[in-house]
């Protein structure tokens, strides 16, 4: 350091590191603000929120005589189980379907060199710049032709489509930061190609093939936009759309929608922080690496 | 050309490995995002969905003249730049106090990322439920400062700024995130050179890191507007696009235009102009970090 400090610089440090605090914890509470008020809301006896509730400290909202009624009433819920089945069903289709299709894609950008390739590359990138929107409409329009509306493959299939582009992407770099010695040698040493993929590349690639299957479970476990137009008949519902009709301009069930989305939100949250890594850093690669 | 069949032959394997997935891309992407296209230069929607015909630019001559088309598009813009700018100053803010000397960074680190982390699904419509009228938490909050209670969702003005608070939460963590990464792979030899030319606090922010950062934060914020733009749940969660269509963007409006007025010629040329813009912000972000050389 070159000037020694002074009181007046001492007291400047003071105030800067209070005023980082500050900043740090009023952003903290924020951030997890909308959790607060929703599982404060799930403990809330009755529907409306018009009693039942206090705000402690002038913000922070918690029930006056917290309540289970709403956890037990949902998981008690028969429509809650048949809904959950129809998510997971969906959610674990479009998870092995894309695993599926996306890693020999990405094998064989990887490790071929064939004629057409970057030609293949580009169309692989170029979905990403469209709007769902742009393609919801025609495929809306193409499975009502091919009967498709009201059965689980017109969720499943846009769904692997949606995330496809990206995971492409993540494989192909994924099996690109795998020294290529490493499975030629296996096979000079006599085995398959098949084999040293799957002894080799694929267990070298683990947090990428995790990130590929979360996105996909992330896309399909919690899409609304997609499952509306698709899934009509409310004995296909996936979760979504059942979160979504309890909160109605005119009529919400606060308590029942709290407390489902609590459910909802937990398992998604914990895989998320565990994984949080991985996604970045697949995101960027797909993103700006290409 | 003798050897590129050969080569094509011999790599037999390598189509058959790409094809289930640029089957899937070219039937549910491409084919659909031309027919897209198609579709808005029709007259399809419900008086018309089997028998519609070409009726050339006649949906673009009217949307161009549509105050609904304006105010859209209008709303689109303000709404993309209203976001990405505090996403990118609020994240770069908390990850310069992050990168400096606190104490409890682990801890602040794990609230801060919970906008993130938190599926936006969920918290778009707990924000729904928090801007309530009548029950609403943030309505009890503001009466307890002797504000009177705001129709959020109820109020076109108030609507757009609850559905913007909504999705500034939704992003600065993301933000926050890229920003932190890039703090650290900034090398410590710039600073100990700059403290000893006697460059701290303040002006090493400005003169190393800033500029040690720029590339990042350009990058960032294209892809913001990008994902803003495009982002269905932000602008459909919260107001539904309404009241009315006060606070529809492209997106918000297409989707209602297709399947709540089933007028899909109009819908599909909302989104076809929407794409339009993005391929556009799209172009220029190609440009800036040369995607394509280093893909190909």
């Amino acid at each position: 350091m070159i000037s020694q400090p002074n009181s007046s610089a001492k007291v400047l440090s003071v105030v800067k590191s209070v005023l980082k605090h500050l900043f740090l914890i009023v952003m903290s509470i924020v951030s997890i603000y909308p959790v607060l008020w929703v599982v404060s809301t799930a403990f809330t006896p009755g529907e409306t929120l018009a009693t039942g509730w206090t705000l402690l400290l002038g913000f922070v909202p918690v029930p006056t005589s917290p309540t289970l009624e709403h956890l037990s009433f949902v998981f008690g819920w028969k429509d809650f189980g048949l809904w959950l089945t129809n998510s997971a069903l969906v959610t674990s289709s479009t998870v092995v379907a894309t695993v599926a299709i996306t890693l020999p894609a990405g094998y064989a950008l990887s490790r071929r060199n064939f004629p057409g390739r970057s030609q293949a590359m580009f169309s692989f990138l170029l979905p990403q710049m469209f709007p769902g929107v742009v393609t919801i409409i025609p495929q809306f329009l193409i499975f009502a032709t091919l009967g498709l509306v009201n059965n689980y493959l017109g969720v499943i299939i846009p769904y692997t489509v949606s995330s496809l582009s990206l995971s492409v992407f993540i494989m192909k770099s994924a099996f690109d930061s795998v020294p290529k010695d490493l499975d030629e040698a296996a096979i000079i040493d006599g085995a398959s190609e098949f084999k040293a993929f799957r002894r080799i590349l694929v267990p070298l690639t683990l947090p990428h093939v995790a990130t590929v299957a979360l996105w996909a479970f992330m896309g399909s476990w919690l899409d609304y936009a997609l499952a509306h137009v698709m899934l009509s008949d409310n004995n296909l519902w996936t979760l979504p759309l059942a979160l979504y009709s309890l909160i109605q301009p005119n009529y919400t069930l606060f308590g029942t929608f709290a407390a489902l989305s609590v459910i909802m939100a937990v398992p998604v949250f914990i895989v998320f922080m565990i994984f949080q890594k991985y996604l970045v850093s697949g995101l960027t690669a797909g993103a700006v690496k290409g | 050309m003798a050897s590129v069949l050969e080569r094509i032959r011999e790599n037999k394997t390598s189509y058959l490995y790409i094809l289930p997935a640029l089957a899937a891309l070219v039937f549910l992407v491409l084919y659909p995002f031309a027919f897209n296209i198609y579709i808005s230069f029709t007259n399809m929607n419900q008086y018309h969905i089997r028998d519609y015909r070409f009726v050339g630019l006649q949906n673009y001559a009217f949307v161009f003249t549509d105050p609904d088309f304006i105010l859209v598009f209008r709303n689109t813009f303000v709404w993309t730049v209203v976001n990405v700018v505090p996403h990118v100053a609020i994240g770069l803010a908390l990850a310069l106090v992050l990168n400096s000397k606190v104490r409890g960074k682990s801890i602040y680190r794990i609230f801060l990322i919970v906008p993130w982390a938190m599926p936006s699904f969920i918290t778009l419509l707990i924000w729904r439920g928090m801007f309530n009228y009548q029950y609403g938490v943030i309505n009890a909050f503001l009466g307890q400062l002797g504000i009177k209670s705001i129709n959020w969702l109820g109020d076109p003005g108030w609507a757009f700024i609850g559905m913007v608070i909504a999705n500034i939460w939704l992003g600065y963590s993301f933000m926050m995130i890229m920003f932190s990464g890039a703090l650290q792979s900034i090398p410590n030899e710039l600073y100990e050179a700059a403290a000893i030319d006697g460059a701290i606090g303040w002006r090493e922010i400005r003169y190393i890191t800033v500029p040690m950062l720029k590339p990042t934060i350009v990058i960032a914020a294209l892809l913001g507007c990008i994902w803003t733009f495009n982002n269905f749940n932000a602008g459909y969660l919260v107001t539904g696009g309404g009241p009315g269509i006060s606070t529809s963007i492209f997106i918000t409006r297409a989707y209602n235009l297709a399947f709540s007025l089933f007028n899909f010629a109009l819908s599909a040329t909302y989104a076809f102009v929407a794409f339009l813009f993005l391929f556009a912000i799209g172009v220029a972000w190609t440009r800036y970090t040369g995607v394509m050389r280093q893909a190909v």
